[in-house]
């Protein structure tokens, strides 16, 4: 369809109204991608029709709320602990750079698993901001110390790309997971060191390392996320 | 209302959403205990359920804490651009869920207490805003099917129920609306 300003002008006021919906929303996000004059339309619509909002009633929001975005941004962070310095010092510029970057968010879900009765096995999930399924479903077997990764909506690193996995200590430097793949079910059998590293902090993080895995032990690449992982 | 929109709030906001680009949690808070409970506000009405409003506010303010830096005056308000973030959130959740408490005559009841004698008052102090006039302009059932959109997130089906007229009627009476409103507000 042709950009006339006719019609970019009624799909942008339909657009901000919201009654532009489905295959047809979708098209017209990719034309405010393509043209800043499309862009320009829809600022015009979401600045006037804002009016109208600013006389409904407030309403403050339960406290759950300000956790929920607080649990969803810091995930690794437990509230009114200071932070530890190793983790710390390795953490941080990473996750600046990612939120910087604003391309992936981490969060953290409880994911249910009914055939796995057992207590005290840790399971979660790594999830993306804006995608209904996890990438990756991850949980535990205590028996012998696998860690079990279900591939669920991950897509394969770029090219010349692996994704790495790690366990973030409470203190200290990362330990390595190994490197795992976008699809399937891939499992890892725990060392001591990390099976005692992960039952502490419970945090495992994932980053983009060069094909093969991070050449010098310690994450290089950019975190792509960190999920802190619940017992059952 | 409790919250004035004016030049401190303005320079305020974006001051908070500044700090916010640099990864300020500080400012984050402060920026959330001054809006959330108005962008609440937008979102309960437009979703008509808790859960959902409260799903929405908080990816909202998700995406504000790392869209903060993409921030700036062409889109308008601050406050403007942080309630269409919610806004859109709104919708699209609505959407995925096909959530729809209530559908009727109950719509067209509560649409006149979100327009009622405060949002003319307050538009004329403002100052600012041509809205309110230009959208007196419209015919009944052109600015029943916007404001009915736009509060209430009606889809065009569900307007052609509320309306009892056929949904080419309803898309076209939005459609006219939308561009007479347009020409008054540029005029």
């Amino acid at each position: 369809m042709k950009k006339t300003p006719e019609r970019i002008e009624a799909l942008a006021a339909e657009y901000v109204l919201g009654s532009l919906r489905g295959p047809a929303r979708r098209r017209f996000e990719q034309w405010m991608m393509e043209s800043g004059r499309v862009r320009q339309e829809v600022w015009f619509w979401e600045e006037r029709l804002s009016e109208l909002s600013r006389e409904l009633p407030e309403e403050a929001p339960p406290r759950s709320v300000w956790q929920g975005i607080e649990r969803q941004l810091w995930p690794q962070q437990p509230k009114a602990e200071p932070a530890r310095s190793g983790f710390a010092r390795w953490f941080w510029p990473g996750w600046s750079l990612v939120a910087t970057a604003a391309v992936l968010v981490l969060a953290v879900v409880l994911v249910q698993q009914p055939r796995q009765p057992a207590t005290g096995q840790l399971s979660g999930a790594v999830v993306q901001a804006n995608m209904e399924d996890p990438l990756w479903l991850v949980s535990e077997s205590a028996s012998d110390r696998l860690l079990k990764l279900r591939s669920v909506a991950a897509t394969a690193a770029a090219t010349g790309k692996d994704y790495e996995l790690w366990v973030v200590p409470e203190s200290g430097q990362p330990l390595s997971l190994g490197v795992i793949p976008a699809g399937g079910v891939h499992t890892v059998r725990l060392s001591d060191e990390a099976r005692q590293a992960l039952s502490e902090s419970r945090t495992l993080a994932i980053s983009l390392e060069p094909r093969g895995g991070s050449p010098t032990g310690a994450p290089t690449g950019p975190i792509l996320h960190v999920t802190k992982l619940y017992s059952l | 209302m409790a919250y004035a929109q004016n030049d401190t709030d303005h320079d305020r906001l974006m001051r908070l959403l500044m700090q916010i680009a640099r990864d300020d949690r500080d400012a984050f808070r402060q920026l959330y205990e001054l809006v959330a409970a108005r962008m609440f506000g937008m979102c309960l009405k437009l979703a008509g359920q808790r859960d959902l409003a409260e799903e929405a506010l908080q990816d909202a303010f998700v995406q504000i804490w790392h869209r903060a830096s993409e921030y700036h005056r062409d889109r308008g308000a601050p406050l403007n651009w942080m309630m269409t973030i919610a806004r859109y959130r709104t919708l699209d959740l609505m959407r995925a869920r096909k959530a729809r408490p209530t559908v009727g005559d109950e719509g067209l009841e509560e649409l006149d207490d979100g327009r009622g004698g405060p949002l003319e008052s307050s538009l004329r102090d403002a100052g600012a805003s041509r809205l309110t006039g230009c959208l007196d302009e419209l015919s009944d059932v052109q600015r029943d099917s916007i404001l009915l959109s736009y509060y209430r997130g009606f889809t065009h089906e569900e307007l052609s129920q509320a309306l009892s007229s056929p949904i080419g009627t309803v898309k076209s009476w939005i459609r006219r609306g939308l561009m007479a409103l347009k020409r008054c507000l540029e005029r």
